[in-house]
């Protein structure tokens, strides 16, 4: 499925926290953890605060703090809108995704 | 022709003024770029809900009470956005007299208009007059942060969604300064509740092979609970856009006045120096012609 990876986009209220391509996408959704991989069927749905991992195609681990917020997937794209988001930390964590 | 001590005073006293208005011209210069940055920063949050409630409308029919609301509340709540600060030409007084325009209008139209007001200069034109205000909020006109916007949809929503009864309100309209470009700035006014939500026809779907019905779209955990967190959102954002566009506006209207306070300045400096070496020649002239006098006088006396 076209090297199965999906465009991310994560923006916050007063600014774009990030963009670009993932193979798998891990959100607090309303009923618990939710994970998002390429080729999702569409989907509106509303989350919950908590930490969002992001996994890279090549493997590197990105993790956000959201709150309060929506995410849609159309197309092969995913779109994260949240209140607030930040960088957990910058380095990368490890396999077990969410601690 | 006035004295030369005086005039050099006015003319010293403009010089400083040209120089305020100057540094003020440039410091709305430099607000400008980083109320372009605000408003970009803003823009993918904004487009990202829009699409979101495009989707919403699409796949579903909406019956929300932000959608449609029953029309027998004659209440109805105006938002007009001014400055905080003078100095920027007319561009609270234009917002107020769209403002009074509206009022009048609405009154007429036999409804209630409850007003709220951004911005000191605005809040304090009111208070002066003594006008009922429901709310007001100050501060942050020139970079009206997320934190604004938040505040100031929470009580509008509010309002709204109280029972007509309570002292709800049955629509919304925004009274802002709409941003061309640095030259020219338009008051308009917006009803922003209820919302009308226009459906994207076609030309979302290029891709032939994609089904010619849209995707089945699930929403979590219900369409309802779905429409609850995104059309708030959805207003917020149109209001906080409402506020970066009244605070692109002032700056260009502040940046628009103190050029053209500048540009007096200079004329008056240059109208004042003139008439400062006028009164000097003709004082020159006039010592010349009394000393000439008076050595002719003396020649003509040892004749």
């Amino acid at each position: 499925m076209a090297g199965a990876t999906m465009d991310v986009n994560i923006v916050s209220a007063d600014h774009p926290v990030w963009s670009g391509t993932a193979k798998s996408v891990l959100v607090p959704a309303y009923a618990g953890g939710m994970g998002i991989l390429p080729g999702h069927e569409p989907v509106l749905s509303v989350i919950q605060e908590g930490p969002l991992v992001i996994t890279e195609p090549d493997g590197t681990k990105h993790s956000f703090e959201v709150t309060d917020g929506f995410i849609s997937f159309d197309s092969n794209k995913l779109t994260v809108v949240v209140e607030h988001g930040r960088t957990m930390a910058n380095q990368p964590i490890d396999e077990t995704g969410i601690q | 022709m006035g004295s030369q001590l005086a005039l050099k005073g006015r003319i010293a006293s403009t010089g400083s003024l040209e120089k305020i208005f100057n540094a003020q011209e440039m410091i709305a210069a430099s607000h400008i770029a980083q109320a372009r940055e605000v408003a970009l920063n803003a823009k993918p949050y904004t487009d990202a809900i829009f699409d979101a409630v495009q989707t919403l409308v699409s796949h579903s029919h909406i019956s929300h009470p932000i959608v449609s609301k029953e029309d027998d509340n004659p209440r109805v709540a105006v938002l007009s956005l001014t400055a905080d600060r003078g100095m920027a030409g007319a561009y609270t007084s234009s917002i107020i007299r769209e403002t009074e325009d509206l009022l009048s209008r609405l009154d007429a139209d036999g409804k209630e208009p409850e007003l709220f007001v951004y911005g000191r200069r605005g809040v304090s034109y009111y208070k002066y007059r003594n006008r009922p205000l429901a709310q007001t909020w100050e501060g942050d006109t020139e970079r009206p942060g997320v934190e604004v916007a938040d505040a100031i949809s929470r009580a509008l929503l509010d309002a709204y969604m109280r029972p007509a009864d309570q002292g709800g309100v049955s629509e919304l309209y925004i009274v802002y300064t709409e941003f061309i470009n640095m030259v020219v700035q338009k008051v308009r006014v917006l009803r922003m509740l209820p919302v009308e939500i226009i459906k994207d026809e076609g030309a979302k779907h290029p891709d032939p092979t994609a089904t010619t019905a849209m995707p089945l779209y699930s929403f979590e955990p219900s369409l309802d609970e779905v429409l609850d967190a995104v059309l708030p959102k959805y207003v917020r954002s149109r209001i906080h856009e409402c506020l970066l566009e009244a605070a692109a506006s002032e700056v260009a209207c502040r940046q628009n006045a103190m050029h053209t306070a500048t540009e007096n300045a200079r004329e008056l400096i240059n109208d004042l120096t003139r008439k400062l070496n006028a009164s000097r020649q003709a004082s020159i002239t006039q010592e010349l012609t009394e000393i000439i006098g008076s050595a002719d006088a003396l020649n003509k006396k040892e004749e």
